[in-house]
């Protein structure tokens, strides 16, 4: 029984982990990212699984993620309400070429990082921007003028 | 015909994005600093502490950690310091030092162990006046172990209390 509760809250603390560190730093995942994130899970796992090597250890730690995880996704799908608690709304970041520096700062964004994700995109001004928004999965979509 | 996106607010996704989300992640983010400045002033344990109880023929010092967690590795140490004569200088650890406790070393060895109403009895012979007996306990907590337990410990001369340390350990998962 420990380990599902373990693995519970262990999904409550990933879930309040990745809120916090906001969306932008878990899809850019630079190196430096990408090495916090595979800490975490290592961190994660041993809270979890603790000094249990078994095989059932592995299906009620990995079932109770799991399950979690599709219960949260039905609830954010039935209940509309819940949805900024487990994602991030859409924010505008550039309207008709203009950078939005409140929303830049909300999510701790430079308009160089805006201006990069546009290059990226083959987009080699903001000024032929017409929209920029910063998805709920932490890419921005840029729609030309 | 407006060129705003399908699905795009401008009054919630422009002008004044939830402000509900950001208090929550702040509120998060204060909780996770809270957690860790409380780990950094030992609320979660690991760190030793001494708790000494002084009688007219010994004190008794106990240094080990009141606050472990599942999995730590930690060292006790008992120090018995004879004021007087002891003919056989016996620890008592209530019951919280063994349970779901690992014990890897105990240095040096008692001359003889019993369980006294249910707690441990470590015998260790005589000591004269101004003799110093240092005990020394390694143990490791079951990851299962979690929640507060009786960890006091009594010096005993046979049957006869000496000194007693109440203590209390408490594991967190």
């Amino acid at each position: 029984m420990d380990i599902v509760v373990r693995a519970f809250f262990a999904f409550l603390f990933v879930l309040i982990v990745t809120r916090v560190m906001g969306r932008r730093e878990l899809s850019s995942l630079e190196p430096f990212d990408l090495i916090l994130l595979i800490v975490l899970g290592d961190l994660i796992q041993q809270g979890v699984t603790q000094s249990d090597y078994s095989f059932t250890g592995l299906l009620l730690a990995g079932g109770t993620f799991t399950l979690l995880t599709v219960a949260v996704s039905y609830l954010v799908f039935r209940v509309r309400r819940l949805r900024p608690v487990f994602e991030a709304e859409p924010l505008v970041l550039v309207d008709d070429g203009k950078i939005i520096d409140r929303n830049l700062r909300r999510e701790r964004m430079t308009p160089e990082e805006v201006a990069a994700e546009a290059r990226l995109q083959q987009i080699p001004s903001l000024d032929g921007v017409r929209w920029a928004v910063l998805e709920s999965n932490g890419r921005i979509s840029f729609i030309p003028r | 015909m407006s060129d705003v996106p399908d699905h795009l607010d401008l009054a919630r996704h422009r002008d004044d994005p939830e402000t509900a989300e950001i208090v929550a992640r702040r509120a998060l983010f204060l909780l996770l600093t809270a957690f860790a400045v409380a780990a950094i002033l030992g609320a979660f344990g690991q760190r030793p502490q001494n708790s000494v109880a002084a009688a007219d023929r010994a004190e008794l010092d106990v240094s080990a950690p009141s606050r472990v967690r599942g999995g730590l590795l930690f060292q006790a140490r008992f120090t018995v310091e004879a004021r007087g004569a002891i003919e056989n200088a016996t620890l008592v650890l209530a019951r919280g030092w063994m349970e779901s406790m690992q014990i890897n070393t105990i240095e040096p060895s008692p001359t003889e162990e019993a369980s006294r109403d249910g707690d441990l009895a470590l015998s260790f012979g005589p000591l004269a006046a101004g003799d110093r007996l240092v005990l020394y306990m390694q143990f490791q907590v079951d990851p299962t172990n979690v929640g507060h337990r009786s960890a006091d410990v009594g010096l005993y001369d046979g049957a006869e209390l000496l000194a007693r340390v109440d203590r209390t350990l408490t594991v967190f998962p």
